[in-house]
């Protein structure tokens, strides 16, 4: 199965899209970054309590959880922090297009940021569903590349869970 | 941060109220589930199934030593790391022929320029190594033309051989005396903190490559087929002479380890639970010590063994060829 | 990084406060506890004990240091567990 077909690697893999395009092609070979990295458990975590305390969330395809907030077509994505917004936001932008192109089902997106008390809104633009379409198309080009991506020095390498792999 | 446990004493371990709990004749003793990275069992111990499951959720490796403090087995629990693109990888370097033997003398490279370490240290502070070191220098010239995996094992063999002998050099102490390597079992003490100091390193980086995407099964210098866990052995070392080694010239030479911290068996000698904790608390001083990395700031000793296990998924990946590790002294 | 905590909770709620502690950080004497502990584990310590507290009647302090380097524990009179203690 390609990936763009399924949803919930999907999404992340857009999210790191906007981030860095060496962390693209680690995930999309099963080489997860280091589980015990304090951010990566916080971020986990937050989302966890979410999910639980407040949200009812469905399956789609039996990957990916999205939450429907109740009585709207709305899809919510849950982040720690603000801090990656145009990748938040254009992850969201998949699932929307997903929505649209797989199941025929128009929705509107929702950025949830529990721990700051924001929501962004997310609409799914003839602009947006173009640039989506590209960045679906260049991550199917950096996948099937023989090796990752060179590793370049980022600000977000400091606190990224593969900098030790990365830069070994 | 999480820390290794070691248990000496016996008793019971199990899981009690989301923690672990350790009975003793001495009583309870509660241990914070989410402190401990891995645990290290000398004690006779008894673990239920309800207790190793709940050290798999925590992904918390077991790993078992006899009375003699002899490596026993692991109880490597379910990987929550996988990838099948890591793991043919692995294999393809290790049915490659020539990948497989890349990577093993790759791994004994690192074990003698660790060594030459250690001795130009020594000679450094007056010891009279200066045979030694061109001794081992030469050896090492063998392994650029060998070809097999048996032929490295043996100049290996060769150059540890040579090295141990200079023990006698380095450690001048009333006592501790080096003849040969023995290892089953080791006849003195010396021989006897060699052989502990070794189990504990494999143990230790097996845990480091349980964090992992790589499988422990397949190693290069050491045969896959002969045993359960080889590529820590590979890696260790290139870490013995730079943790085990030191810690054992370290402990003797500031007398802090003595005969009395031994018992011995006929024909044999192994420490005792005193010399056990002297060793071990050397030892996880040792892995906790930093130093700088180019790349990466501060790291400790433990966090290189993972780094260098890093260096081999670039290996692997076909960007960067892995260069062992050489520690500077 | 290092965490020293103390708890003055009402005496039926002292056993789950214990319980919660007990899976994070060391149990050093009745009610104190210590232990390093990373961002994520001390945010998921405190939302669990936020759960058993009456929050107008407990009260829980913690005392946080970046590192252990000026940390220096002297004891008076009998020795207790110390989360240093990696040997049992």
């Amino acid at each position: 199965m390609r990936y763009e077909d399924r949803i919930s690697i999907g999404g992340t893999l857009v999210w790191y899209y906007y981030i860095c395009k060496r962390e693209v092609w680690l995930i999309g070979h099963g080489i997860e970054a280091e589980q015990e990295n304090d951010y990566i458990l916080l971020g986990r975590y937050i989302q966890e309590i979410f999910y639980t305390r407040k949200r009812k969330e469905i399956m789609i395809d039996n990957t990916i959880k999205i939450d429907i907030l109740p009585g709207r077509k709305v899809i919510g994505e849950i982040k720690k922090s603000s801090k990656f917004l145009e990748s938040a936001k254009m992850q969201v932008v998949f699932y929307l297009y997903y929505m649209k192109r797989e199941k025929g089902i128009d929705m509107e997106g929702v950025l949830l940021i529990p721990e700051e008390r924001k929501r962004i809104k997310v609409s799914l633009t003839p602009e947006l569903e173009r640039e989506i379409e590209e960045v679906i198309e260049d991550i199917g080009r950096i996948l099937k590349l023989e090796k990752p991506p060179k590793a370049v020095k980022i600000p977000y390498c400091k606190k990224c869970a593969y900098r030790s792999m990365c830069w070994a | 941060m999480k820390k290794p446990l070691y248990i000496f004493s016996s008793g019971r371990l199990e899981r009690r109220e989301n923690t672990l709990s350790l009975e003793t004749q001495e009583g309870r003793k509660v241990i914070p589930i989410n402190s401990v990275s891995e645990i290290k069992v000398f004690g006779e111990l008894d673990i239920n199934k309800r207790a190793l499951e709940f050290l798999t959720r925590n992904q918390i490796p077991v790993h078992f030593f006899n009375h003699y403090g002899y490596y026993i087995g692991s109880f490597y629990p379910r990987e929550a790391l996988n990838s099948g693109f890591i793991i043919l990888k692995q294999a393809e370097h290790y049915l490659d022929r020539e990948k497989r033997m890349y990577l093993a003398k790759g791994f004994v490279a690192g074990a003698v320029n660790n060594i030459l370490k250690n001795l130009e240290y020594y000679r450094r502070k007056g010891k009279d190594l200066k045979e030694t070191i061109s001794s081992i220098e030469e050896k090492f010239k063998a392994v650029s033309s060998v070809d097999s995996i048996a032929e490295l094992m043996q100049v290996e063999g060769e150059i540890r051989k040579t090295y141990y002998e200079s023990f006698n050099l380095i450690i001048q102490v009333e006592g501790f005396y080096f003849d040969k390597r023995t290892k089953r079992p080791p006849e003195n003490p010396i021989n006897a903190l060699i052989s502990f100091g070794n189990s504990l390193l494999y143990t230790t980086v097996l845990s480091e490559i349980y964090r992992t995407h790589l499988d422990p099964r397949i190693g290069y210098l050491h045969e896959t087929n002969q045993r359960s866990f080889s590529l820590n052995l590979d890696i260790s070392e290139v870490f013995k002479p730079v943790i085990v080694d030191r810690v054992i010239f370290s402990l003797l030479n500031k007398g802090q380890m003595q005969l009395k911290h031994f018992d011995s068996d006929v024909g044999f000698s192994y420490l005792n639970d005193k010399g056990r904790s002297i060793f071990v608390k050397e030892f996880e001083d040792k892995l906790n010590t930093t130093i700088k990395h180019r790349n990466l700031g501060n790291v400790s000793y433990r966090r290189l063994m993972r780094i260098e296990c890093y260096k081999l998924y670039k290996h692997f990946m076909d960007e960067e060829i892995y260069k062992p590790f050489v520690g500077e002294w | 990084m290092f965490v020293i905590l103390v708890y003055d909770v009402k005496e039926e709620r002292v056993a789950k406060a214990l319980k919660i502690c007990r899976k994070y950080l060391t149990w050093v004497q009745n009610s104190v506890f210590e232990g390093e502990i990373t961002e994520a584990k001390l945010r998921m310590l405190k939302d669990e004990l936020k759960g058993i507290m009456d929050e107008t009647y407990d009260s829980v302090i913690i005392y946080k240091f970046r590192t252990k380097q000026y940390y220096e524990r002297e004891t008076l009179g009998i020795e207790k567990p110390s989360h240093e203690d990696f040997i049992v």
